[in-house]
């Protein structure tokens, strides 16, 4: 069995997953996670599927560019490599949510996170809304991340805390669970 | 993965308003500290709270940085010091407030409660001793708070000791004249005393508690308040059953915080978790005011008519939604409505909107009572242990809890203003029927029997 991630890139429009996973099912391939959203009106959807042994990646995806180009979607499919990944986290991290609000400006999250890589956190989620304009509600990043235990949490602070003051950005750096004890049940 | 709503809701109740941990409280047992010589005494009791209380305010802060919560107060509360000490006599018993004073300083807590006596059914003599005491030493030291329980449903009301507190409280009035009678606003008397309350001045240790535990007091009427708001900005016609149901929703999130920070707290310091206070505890500033939350609900001020209705309302909500989020609950558990503590509530007393009748009406609905409500310095003591006795019944026939912290302003008159400074803010001074007369009723003394309500078993 061979692993394949397919990320599906487009204008939103109704009918996109049925098409793709239609395409995927005619391949007999089989779906195993899926992670789809819309920005603004730009669809984006990543599939990672198990493929038959015989099925060339190549064939897949022109079967797929052919079956979505009526939908206007554009195809990547690369090999899910099975042999020891890049990036293993270390088990001992705690999860934190980094926002910062302020004046919209060029390189925000280029200078945020390149604080955030240079302490060796890893960013598992980053939505960020950026309206324009200096309104600090406007312009909001939030940063999901996981810290290791090796980090100093006081240093990572300052850090943050200096990059976000030099952008004029209101930060705050807060474990997880207050936001799951807040407001779920 | 969390949803950006509930991040950016999160962080609007932070930074604008008012959501912290208004305290945590660590309750400390001073019963193997008694001791015969006040000298041994003193430096028992010195050296278990250094113990015990040494990180309290380096993990309440770390704890506060780690979910961005601010813990506002650390606070610690002790054994009733009249049981604990009972063997020391009124000297001994203030040089023991003294050491209590010099072990908050070095705890760098703000305030230390258990100054307290429980004497519902009769004065013993460590009572005696620590209320002998109590004026000077409420007048001398600056983070003392003390409190004595006049009265239960399962005692009755022991008028003698009213009668008592009134003149100890016009007592401790005088000593601090100069600061309009500050030393009363660290003085309360109550009724159905809770062993675990985390709030000041009524914090002390229960006798049933463990050596050590920590109990958390949450607050967020500012939260309570804007919820409301938002809520009829976007439905106005939304009618009182669904307002209850939105304060349960958001004294819920408030409690879930309080229990967060409480338990690590507690974990990181090795001592037992306690409960939760679920209180609307107010302060001087703006958009920090239970009073304001009634003027979100629509009445004009605090103290019109229909305020007694939105208290009961708000009080009842703020606990349904606490005992869902926490199974630990505790203290006092409702809505304090301290006069000279809430700006708004302050101001609807200088307009006339709410007057000392009306505030105790008000108390039978909510969880204190008569709190920081600046009198007359006139007034007399029997009239000052009537309005207590009063206080005491609404809490005695109710099965609840209910209390007075009422400060005589020296040299002061009704209409005029008194100012306590900081958390304890400033109010105008409320007149009093009949303020400066005699009263014979409570010149008789003796006890109120326990009423039927305590034949429970």
């Amino acid at each position: 069995m061979n692993k394949a991630i397919i990320s599906i890139l487009g204008q939103d429009r109704p009918g996109i997953i049925a098409a793709v996973s239609d395409l995927i099912f005619r391949q007999d391939g089989n779906i195993e996670n899926v992670s789809q959203t819309i920005l603004q009106s730009e669809f984006s959807g990543i599939f990672i599927v198990s493929l038959p042994e015989a099925l060339d990646l190549d064939r897949l995806r022109s079967v797929l560019q052919e079956g979505l180009d009526p939908l206007g979607q554009h195809v990547i499919v690369r090999p899910v490599r099975t042999d020891a990944p890049v990036y293993s986290p270390s088990q001992n991290r705690e999860p934190f949510v980094i926002t910062t609000r302020g004046p919209d400006r060029k390189g925000l999250v280029a200078r945020i996170t390149g604080v955030i890589a240079r302490f060796g956190v890893n960013v598992t989620n980053l939505q960020a809304i950026f309206k324009g304009g200096a309104a600090p509600g406007d312009n909001v990043m939030i940063y999901e991340v996981d810290i290791p235990a090796t980090v100093d949490q006081k240093i990572l602070r300052r850090a943050l805390r200096a990059e976000a003051e030099a952008l004029d950005l209101e930060i705050s750096i807060q474990h997880r669970h207050i936001f799951e004890a807040l407001n779920r049940i | 993965m969390l949803h950006p709503q509930e991040i950016l809701s999160t962080l609007d109740m932070l930074r604008h308003e008012h959501l912290d941990v208004r305290t945590v409280t660590l309750g400390i047992n001073l019963f193997d500290c008694a001791r015969r010589d006040p000298e041994r005494a003193c430096t028992a009791i010195r050296q278990k709270i250094r113990e015990k209380a040494r990180n309290l305010v380096s993990v309440c802060d770390e704890v506060g940085d780690k979910y961005g919560i601010p813990v506002v107060n650390k606070r610690i509360a002790v054994s009733p010091i009249a049981a604990a000490a009972a063997s020391l006599d009124a000297a001994g018993m203030l040089r023991v407030a003294h050491t209590l004073d010099e072990a908050a300083e070095a705890s760098r807590v703000d305030f230390i409660g258990g100054f307290s006596a429980l004497v519902e059914k009769g004065i013993a003599s460590g009572d005696q001793a620590l209320m002998d005491a109590l004026p000077r030493a409420l007048a001398e030291t600056e983070r003392v708070c003390a409190s004595v329980n006049v009265a239960s449903t399962r005692a009755g009301i022991n008028v003698d000791a009213v009668l008592r507190m009134a003149a100890i409280i016009k007592d401790a009035a005088a000593l601090t004249a100069a600061a309009d009678g500050l030393a009363c606003a660290k003085l309360c008397v109550f009724a159905n005393i809770p062993q675990d309350v985390p709030f000041m001045a009524g914090a002390y240790l229960g006798i049933g508690e463990p050596d050590a535990v920590i109990n958390v007091g949450v607050s967020g009427p500012g939260v309570v308040k804007s919820a409301i708001e938002r809520a009829l900005a976007a439905d106005p016609g939304l009618d009182l059953g669904r307002i209850s149901e939105l304060i349960k929703h958001t004294a819920y999130k408030v409690t879930r915080v309080g229990e967060l920070i409480g338990r690590e707290v507690a974990e990181r310091l090795g001592i037992r978790f306690g409960v939760v206070d679920l209180s609307l505890a107010p302060t001087p500033n703006v958009g920090d005011s239970v009073g304001e939350i009634f003027q979100s609900l629509g009445l004009v001020s605090i103290g019109v008519p229909g305020s007694t209705a939105a208290l009961a309302l708000l009080n009842d909500a703020v606990k349904k939604g606490g005992a869902f989020a926490s199974c630990n609950v505790g203290g006092l558990s409702g809505a304090f409505i301290p006069v000279s503590e809430d700006l708004n509530i302050s101001e609807a007393a200088q307009r006339g909107d709410l007057g000392l009748e009306k505030l105790e009406a008000m108390t039978s609905v909510c969880s204190v009572g008569l709190d920081m409500v600046a009198l007359p310095g006139d007034t007399s003591v029997e009239t000052l242990a009537g309005i207590i006795a009063d206080e005491m019944a609404i809490g005695v026939i109710n099965k609840k809890t209910t209390a007075c912290r009422l400060i005589p302003v020296p040299g002061k008159a009704a209409g005029d203003y008194a100012h306590f400074g900081g958390l304890l803010g400033e109010s105008v001074i409320l007149p009093v029927n009949h303020g400066a007369g005699p009263n014979a009723f409570i010149r008789r003394g003796g006890l109120i029997p326990a009423p039927i309500q305590s034949l429970v078993n």
